[in-house]
C-alpha cells in the first residue's frame, strides 16, 4: 500500500480538489499512519505560525525594495549599459596603453654594430656604445 | 737659383693631388686590420645638444674591444660580423651576421694628403670629399695604419663629430680573454620583396637580414657613413627619445656620441634607423623610407590585446 504524503501536503495547502480530494479523504479514514502524519504536519505549521513577528529597525536594509524592483524591471537596460562600459574601458586602454615592445634599442644597436664590424670603415671611426656615453649637460 | 727655390717650395707646400676611391678602401682596410691600444674621446655637436664620451679601445686585427673609462663594468667585443655588449661580465645583447657585401663604388674622393705629428707619432691626414663637399678629415698613424683622428662635417662645413685618440700604444693588445661573440647568426635574405629601397640619397642597400623575432633590417652604406633600417612587427621603445618633426613626419629621436637613432610607427608595425650619417642627410634618407603613420584604432586594439 502506498501512502500519499505529497497529497497530504497539497490538501493542507488547499490545492486538492475533486476526485483527488475524495480519494485522499477516503484513504485517511482507513489509514492510521497517514492520519497521524497529517496531524503532525498540522502541528508543525501551527507552531511556526505562532512565532512572534519581528520588525527590522529602520536603516538596516535602506530602500531595498526601491533599489531592487527598478533593476528587475530594467534588467536589459542595465546589461546593455554594462557591456557598453566594458567596451569603452577596453577601447580607452587600447588607445592609452602603449603597444607591447618586442625589440629594444640595445638589440638594434647590437645588430647594427655586428654588421658594421664587417665594414672596411669599421674602426675607431665607427665605434659607438650608447651605454658608455657621457651626455654633457 | 730663384726658379729652383720656387720649385722646391712648390713640392713641399703643395699637397698631394686627388686620389681615387680605391685609395680610401686601402686606407680603411689597413686601419681595419691594425693592432693597438688607445683611449679615444668622442664629441658630437648634434641638433639635440652636445654628446661626448671617452672610451678605451683595443684592436687586434679585425677584433675590437671597447670599454668605458668612467664605468668599468660595461664593455663590447666586436669583429668579424659579431657584436656583444656586456655589463658586469654578463651579456646584455649580442648579434651576429655571417657575411656582408661591400660598397662597390664609394662616392668619396681622397684629397689633400698631408703629413704631421699626432701624439708624437708620424701621421697622415686626408680629406674625404663627396659630391664636392668635405665630409671628413681622417688621420692615420703611419706605422700601424690606425685611424687616430676623425672629424666629420655637415654639408655647410660645420664640424659634426670628432673622434680623437688621447693616448696610443702601438703594441698589439692581448684580446685572448675577451668574451667571444655570442648569439645566433642572422640570416641574410636575397631576392625577398621589401619596402626598403635599394638606394637612398647615395647610400646603397648592401644586404638584408631576417631575425628570429620576425624583424628585418637592411644595411646601407656610401663607402664611409652607414646606417641600418629595421622593420619590426611591433614598436620600438627609445629611452630618452624626443619627438621631432623631420620633413612631413614626426619621429622619436635620440643621439649618442656618434650615433643617431630614429624610431617611428607605421600602419603595420615599427621602424627604426640607426647609423652614423651626419644630420643634414637625415631628412632625405627618412623621406625615402615608409612614412611615420599612426595605426588605426582596430590595429592598436589588436596589438594591446594580443601583441
Amino acid at each position: 500500500m502506498t501512502h500519499p504524503s505529497e497529497q497530504i501536503s497539497a490538501y493542507l495547502d488547499g490545492e486538492l480538489h475533486g476526485k483527488e480530494l475524495n480519494g485522499l479523504l477516503e484513504h485517511l479514514s482507513g489509514c492510521g499512519r497517514c492520519s497521524a502524519e497529517m496531524e503532525e504536519i498540522q502541528n508543525v505549521r501551527a507552531a511556526v505560525r505562532s512565532l512572534p513577528v519581528l520588525e527590522l529597525p529602520d536603516g538596516v536594509v535602506p530602500d531595498a525594495d526601491a533599489a531592487v524592483l527598478p533593476m528587475r524591471r530594467n534588467r536589459g537596460l542595465w546589461v546593455g549599459a554594462a557591456a557598453a562600459m566594458v567596451a569603452l574601458v577596453i577601447a580607452v586602454a587600447a588607445i592609452v596603453t602603449p603597444p607591447p615592445t618586442a625589440v629594444s634599442v640595445d638589440d638594434l644597436s647590437s645588430r647594427f654594430g655586428a654588421r658594421v664590424s664587417l665594414d672596411p670603415a669599421f674602426s675607431p671611426a665607427k665605434v659607438v656604445v650608447p651605454e658608455l656615453n657621457v651626455v654633457s649637460e | 737659383m730663384r726658379k729652383l727655390v720656387a720649385l722646391v717650395t712648390a713640392i713641399v707646400v703643395i699637397p698631394a693631388s686627388v686620389a681615387t676611391a680605391a685609395d680610401l678602401d686601402e686606407l680603411l682596410e689597413r686601419s681595419h686590420e691594425a693592432s693597438y691600444s688607445a683611449e679615444q674621446i668622442i664629441s658630437c655637436n648634434t641638433p639635440d645638444g652636445l654628446r661626448d664620451a671617452v672610451v678605451r679601445l683595443a684592436q687586434d686585427g679585425v677584433d675590437i674591444w671597447i670599454g668605458s673609462t668612467a664605468s668599468g663594468d660595461v664593455e663590447v667585443a666586436a669583429g668579424s660580423g659579431g657584436w656583444t655588449l656586456l655589463r658586469g661580465g654578463d651579456t646584455v645583447s649580442s648579434a651576429s651576421v655571417g657575411t656582408g657585401e661591400r660598397a662597390d663604388d664609394p662616392l668619396y674622393s681622397v684629397e689633400d694628403e698631408a703629413a704631421f705629428l699626432f701624439l708624437g707619432r708620424s701621421a697622415t691626414t686626408y680629406n674625404l670629399v663627396r659630391d664636392g663637399v668635405l665630409r671628413a678629415k681622417l688621420a692615420f698613424d703611419q706605422e700601424t695604419g690606425a685611424m687616430v683622428n676623425v672629424t666629420t662635417f655637415l654639408e655647410d662645413g660645420t664640424a659634426y663629430c670628432q673622434r680623437r685618440f688621447i693616448s696610443f700604444d702601438s703594441a698589439a693588445p692581448d684580446l685572448a680573454s675577451v668574451t667571444p661573440i655570442e648569439g645566433e647568426t642572422l640570416r641574410q635574405l636575397e631576392g625577398v620583396p621589401t619596402t626598403l629601397p635599394e638606394a637612398i640619397a647615395g647610400f646603397d642597400r648592401l644586404d638584408l637580414y631576417l631575425d628570429d623575432d620576425g624583424s628585418t633590417f637592411a644595411y646601407y652604406s656610401d663607402g664611409f657613413f652607414s646606417f641600418a633600417v629595421f622593420e619590426t612587427p611591433t614598436t620600438v621603445s627609445l629611452p630618452d627619445g624626443i619627438a621631432v618633426q623631420v620633413g612631413e613626419s614626426v619621429y622619436e629621436r635620440s643621439f649618442t656620441a656618434g650615433q643617431a637613432t630614429y624610431v617611428w610607427e607605421t600602419r603595420v608595425g615599427g621602424m627604426a634607423l640607426v647609423g652614423d650619417l651626419p644630420p643634414d642627410l637625415h631628412e632625405s634618407v627618412l623621406a625615402a623610407l615608409p612614412e611615420s603613420e599612426a595605426p588605426g584604432l582596430l590595429r592598436r586594439l589588436w596589438r594591446s590585446l594580443f601583441g
